[in-house]
């Protein structure tokens, strides 16, 4: 344990560098003492295995700085906080990546995915840190999205070093002390100290950089793709009773021949209508809009219903790509309403037969009717980016601003993760 | 001579040939899903599997059913009707008089002679929402048109997740409330082994009979402990698109939990399958806050290790280490007493002495807080002169670091 040893491990720099790392990021302190150290001959730097223990290199110890190590302290978290072990071992096997080379890309791609916004308001990026400027990339990204974006050549050469361990990969070391080695978290262990980090950092907004407030907010609620949960509210909406395929007493059962005298219901098929009412200020664009309208008709159409009762009530700003989108795709077409979505409501409901669903394409920075619609609700709201938002504090939450009524999908949040 | 031989036909071939194939062996294999999934049907909790089809759900029932002893009825719910559920009409002499009994289904009477068995219903997803209406029915009520299904019945339930269900189902808060809901997912490994011929055996919990009255007195305290300190989290409606038709807290699945945690605990099972079991039926937030819970639970308690400083046995995790510490500091803040202060002092060496010293800094830097002027410095603080040192050099550190920060790293020595 002396300091002055040489070859030994100066353990008391490296807690000091993890005092420094709690006291800049106090809500990573249970993950960072959560870590079990282990000092290994065969780690080039420091690494993580995928039971939080870290591995540490006495010689790395001894040439960096306590500031520096700091940085590397929760870096390695890091891996282990966003599990990139087990989203690395799902990139390798989606994409067919093997081999060590694959495996570096996955740890560059991590390491970007960290390095890009952990580091700063007191805490120094390590020397040698690969960002994503040093690629050539823009910053602010996941690590299965920076995957795509690099591939292994001069510029990433001088990273061949670079080895955070399985914690960082997925792929063992020959370090590593595996399952069964003492002091490992167990999956339960590190869901529970994950867990804590999350709440302690959501727990106390505004102390923890946004990168993090994503982190925590997604740690156990990981994004749905918005197609998925879009087509669970409009199927769900239309199959529910009044609509859709339902028994009803307003044919008999064939059973019923067997039954003289008594009426059973029948299985009968009544295609629900669905009206998708569409207001864009402006702001909306063509691709996003004509996915999502297409969406739609696609959900209706599969739970039964015809393309002659998908009605399309478009805002005037979005005229331009709606009618050709209806047109092309045979969805008949009502006259263009006022901007204020309230209109599009009123219009919607004084169709013929009045909907049994109206499904809202909007950006949410609408006026909203005051009494419930006597149909079933959902709305699309299109995520704007956060230079659009008009309250930036508050960007994922504005319970006051749909109604409780409607059933709410974020679209365009969480596609494709 | 070709026909001298009895003609084999091409069918017993085909039979030998299938019987060849049928033949596969098991192995011991431990899985954290089958467990909870025995513990909930023995805890006699509706269980809602979620997985996508043909992932094997209703082998891992058929394995239950034999390892239990319960005869399987598999049905099959969206190709029923509603009257299979609610019962079929059967007209008598005189309707008017003396009404239309409803006749159950045959399985259900055989159920019922029998007086247990497992029930599994298959494809809820799928169902038209009158038959789902009719089955909420049979599993709330465990009512079969004029049938009570008797208690040794157990029901467990399989869902598609909505992603891949064609019509879109999905539960009612109030209905997600009841069920204990297993995520059913297939372990590569387990698929690949089991198509060469070795399926898993899982070992099933046994419920220690020694153990019962500890475990229910553990299940009570825990959940009542945490509860009163969170009240909150006794009622909680799920919001948002993402979390509907997920488990969710009410005073209903708290005393579902309630009941999980007593068998888990007389059964000896791991925190793993605990996790399972808790997290799908308060949900995944409540869930992991009460598991929280239940790891302080088994931390030292602060104020047994100050009547013995000498004989501190702290936990050899960082992380619980701290809380442990954190909690004396807190227990010495509440009654400050001379002889308690020095008692922490000592807890604080012994920390030092046995694992990292900087989890000791910031417990340390509390306690010291805590002095009253009368009180002399005892001579244990000598021993934390490391502490202070560390401490010193953080701060150095941090010093530092606000004017390097964002600098490209390397840029000075």
């Amino acid at each position: 344990m002396s300091a002055g040893a040489p070859g030994a491990l100066d353990r008391d720099k490296l807690y000091t560098a993890r005092l420094h790392a709690a006291r800049v990021r106090p809500y990573l302190a249970t993950a960072l003492f959560a870590l079990h150290t282990v000092e290994s001959r065969q780690v080039p730097t420091m690494a993580v295995d995928r039971y939080w223990r870290v591995y540490v290199s006495a010689g790395f110890v001894d040439r960096t700085p306590v500031r520096d190590l700091a940085g590397v302290w929760v870096h390695e978290v890091s891996h282990l906080l966003r599990d990139h072990h087990r989203r690395g071992d799902r990139a390798a096997r989606l994409q067919g990546l093997e081999g060590p080379g694959a495996r570096l890309r996955i740890n560059i791609a991590a390491d970007l995915e960290i390095n890009d916004d952990v580091f700063g308001h007191g805490l120094v990026r390590p020397a040698g840190a690969v960002t994503p400027q040093h690629l050539g990339l823009s910053g602010g990204e996941l690590m299965e999205d920076y995957l795509h974006q690099f591939g292994l050549g001069p510029r990433t050469q001088a990273l061949v070093w670079l080895d955070c361990g399985s914690g960082a990969d997925g792929m063992e070391r020959a370090w590593d002390l595996g399952a069964d080695g003492a002091h490992g978290l167990s999956a339960h262990e590190q869901d529970a100290v994950r867990f804590r980090v999350a709440q302690g950092i959501n727990g106390r907004p505004g102390s923890a950089p946004k990168g993090w407030k994503r982190w925590a907010e997604e740690a156990f609620h990981p994004p749905q793709a918005w197609r998925e949960l879009l087509g669970a509210a409009v199927r769900s909406a239309a199959s529910g009773a009044g609509a859709g395929e339902d028994y009803s007493y307003g044919r008999p059962s064939r059973r019923s021949a067997g039954l003289p005298g008594i009426v059973l219901p029948s299985l009968r098929r009544r295609p629900p209508r669905v009206s998708v009412v569409i207001d864009t200020s402006g702001s909306v664009s063509d691709a996003e809009l004509g996915s999502a309208l297409l969406e739609v008709a696609a959900i209706a159409q599969a739970v039964g219903g015809r393309r002659d009762l998908v009605t399309v009530v478009p805002c005037d700003a979005a005229a331009r790509i709606v009618h050709p989108l209806c047109e092309g795709e045979g969805i008949p077409l009502l006259g263009g309403g006022g901007t204020d979505l309230r209109a599009g409501f009123a219009k919607a409901l004084q169709a013929g037969p009045p909907p049994d669903v109206i499904v809202v394409l909007t950006d949410g920075q609408t006026a909203w009717p005051a009494v419930r619609p006597p149909c079933r609700t959902v709305v699309g709201r299109f995520t704007r980016p956060v230079a659009l938002r008009w309250n930036e504090d508050d960007p994922h939450y504005r319970p006051d601003r749909t109604p409780a009524w409607a059933r709410v999908v974020e679209i365009g949040s969480g596609a494709g993760r | 001579m070709p026909t001298d031989m009895p003609a084999l036909s091409q069918l017993d071939v085909a039979g030998t040939l299938l019987a060849l194939l049928g033949e596969t062996t098991t192995e011991p294999r431990p899985d954290d899903r089958l467990e909870a999934l025995t513990l909930a049907v023995a805890a006699d909790l509706p269980v809602l599997l979620w997985g996508e089809p043909g992932i094997g759900k209703t082998a891992a029932l058929t394995q239950l059913a034999t390892s239990l002893g319960l005869p399987l009825t598999t049905v099959i719910a969206s190709v029923h009707e509603p009257s299979d559920f609610s019962g079929l009409p059967v007209v008598g002499d005189d309707p008017a008089e003396q009404g239309v009994p409803m006749a159950p289904p045959d399985w259900a009477v055989r159920l019922v002679r029998a007086g247990r068995g497992l029930l599994f219903l298959d494809e809820l997803s799928t169902a038209p929402p009158a038959v789902q209406a009719a089955l909420l029915r049979l599993v709330l009520e465990r009512r079969i048109g004029a049938l009570h299904l008797p208690p040794g019945v157990r029901i467990v339930a399989a869902a598609n997740p909505r992603s891949s269900a064609a019509d879109g189902w999905e539960l009612s808060p109030p209905l997600a409330n009841r069920f204990v809901h297993l995520q059913w997912t297939h372990d590569h490994d387990v698929v690949v082994r089991g198509l060469g011929g070795t399926w898993p055996r899982a070992t099933l919990p046994r419920l220690d009979p020694q153990a019962l009255p500890a475990a229910v007195d553990f299940a009570r305290r825990a959940v009542c402990g945490f509860l009163t300190t969170r009240p909150p989290l006794v009622h909680r409606l799920p919001s948002g698109e993402t979390r509907r038709g997920g488990a969710w807290p009410s005073p209903r699945s708290w005393d579902m939990t309630l009941r999980l945690l007593a068998f888990a605990t007389a059964a000896g099972s791991s925190r793993e399958v605990l996790s399972l079991l808790v997290r799908g039926t308060v949900g995944d937030g409540p869930g992991l806050e009460l598991l929280a819970a239940l790891d302080r639970m088994e931390l030292p308690d602060p104020e047994a290790l100050l009547r013995d400083p000498a004989g501190a046995e702290l936990p050899e995790r960082g992380d619980q280490r701290q809380a442990v510490l954190d909690g004396i500091v807190s227990a010495v803040n509440r009654r400050p007493e001379k002889s308690r202060w020095d008692a922490a002092w000592t807890i604080m060496a012994r920390a030092l002495e046995t694992g990292a010293p900087d989890l000791v800094v910031v417990p340390a830097t509390a306690l010291a807080a805590l002095r009253r002027d009368e009180w002399d410095v005892p001579a244990t603080i000598e021993r934390l002169a490391g502490v202070v040192d560390l401490s010193r050099r953080a701060d150095r550190a941090a010093e530092g670091a606000g004017d390097r920060a964002g600098v490209p790293a390397g840029a000075r020595p």
